[in-house]
């Protein structure tokens, strides 16, 4: 067993994990698809399957007796966690800053900051947390840790970005390392971490005809 | 409560809010409140169009024919006999395409539908009033309705 604290035993049936992941990812899709498609991308309307989700997440969570340490919103092993993750996040930067510098006829051009860049951070924080916390953390359970369990987790997440082409395969790549690197060390800070600068460098490198401004759902479509 | 409980009452939830929002989305972009009737006058396809949920607004028609656009109008006219039977609290919601040049012989499809902006202005929509009319058109460019079993309002 891997070093999280995630004793897949004990804590019930693995069919009602499996809901519990299609619940959750039925919202989601919900707030990516139908509420740009039926009301015009109302922040309103597209808060209640968000808030529904994360009600039914802390409900879980209580439900199970799982603790904030044990979901990963933790610091003792932060740096723990942060080694496992340089390596991964340190290719994947260079990897992204490479393709930028060959499609931009070997040139580096930087988009400029915006304001909202700063909300990266928390937004990197939320995802790892319904990605890893709540997903890897229920896929464990209905199918045991290891390859399987990451393997569903990177395709959720994955189908989450699509129809951004690109998205959709950086985010699989990116889903089996963070869901394995959960596994090992179960801390969703540095993943947050890692997350946020991946996703940074991604936003101001590549060209937009690439990522679309990180559009997913059916705002990709404009 | 129990977690199965909790997803069930999720799930409730959440089929309400999408049943609403494609209820009120349909409402919005194609409201049942328009209603309207077309016929074939020897020059021409004339007809009637009200919104109900504007009574005197003067609503704007499109005529298609054989799936192809023709001509836009405003149905302004005046039409006394669909007061009469109730159709409309006014009389001007009448409309008329003619001098149309349909190739003849040969028989057509018109299609008369009713251009919608929803609220916000964002998106417009087009609604078919009534059924599909029929028609020949014979060698001098006359036009002959082909009666079909249906004469319902829509």
């Amino acid at each position: 067993m891997m070093s999280h604290d995630l004793d897949t035993t004990t804590h019930g049936d693995p069919a009602l994990a499996g809901w519990e992941i299609a619940s959750v990812v039925t919202s989601c899709l919900i707030a990516e698809w139908t509420i740009f498609t039926f009301a015009g991308g109302s922040q309103v309307v597209g808060a209640i399957p968000v808030t529904l989700a994360i009600a039914f997440m802390i409900f879980s969570h209580r439900a199970r007796g799982e603790t904030l340490k044990d979901i990963g919103f933790r610091l003792d092993n932060f740096f723990r966690a942060a080694r496992v993750l340089a390596l991964p996040t340190i290719v994947a930067v260079g990897l992204i800053i490479l393709v930028s510098w060959l499609r931009r006829n070997h040139q580096f051009a930087f988009a400029p900051l915006r304001l909202r860049f700063l909300w990266v951070p928390l937004w990197a924080l939320f995802q790892q947390y319904a990605l890893q916390g709540f997903i890897n953390r229920r896929a464990q359970i209905a199918l045991g840790a290891g390859v399987k369990s990451v393997v569903l987790v990177a395709l959720i997440f994955s189908l989450m970005h699509l129809p951004n082409p690109l998205l959709t395969v950086l985010t699989l790549v990116g889903g089996l390392i963070w869901a394995w690197a959960y596994q090992k060390e179960t801390n969703l800070f540095a993943l947050a971490l890692s997350h946020t600068i991946v996703s940074g460098v991604l936003a101001l490198s590549l060209a937009q005809d690439l990522v679309y401004n990180l559009r997913v759902g059916f705002k990709y479509f404009g | 409560m129990k977690l199965a409980h909790a997803l069930i009452a999720k799930s409730i939830a959440e089929s309400i809010l999408v049943g609403v929002l494609a209820v009120t989305f349909y409402i919005s972009a194609f409201p049942p409140t328009y209603h309207g009737w077309g016929e074939v006058l020897p020059d021409g396809i004339a007809g009637w169009a009200v919104n109900h949920a504007s009574p005197w607004e003067r609503v704007e028609v499109q005529l298609f024919i054989d799936a192809k656009f023709v001509a836009t109008a405003t149905a302004n006219l005046n039409r006394p006999d669909i007061v009469a039977v109730g159709w409309a609290r006014d009389a001007w919601h009448g409309y008329k395409f003619d001098g149309l040049k349909v190739r003849g012989p040969g028989r057509h499809q018109a299609i008369v539908y009713v251009l919608h902006s929803t609220r916000s202005g964002s998106q417009q929509t087009l609604q078919r009033l009534g059924d599909p009319i029929w028609f020949n058109v014979d060698d001098s460019g006359m036009l002959e309705p082909i009666y079909t079993r249906r004469f319902v309002a829509r």
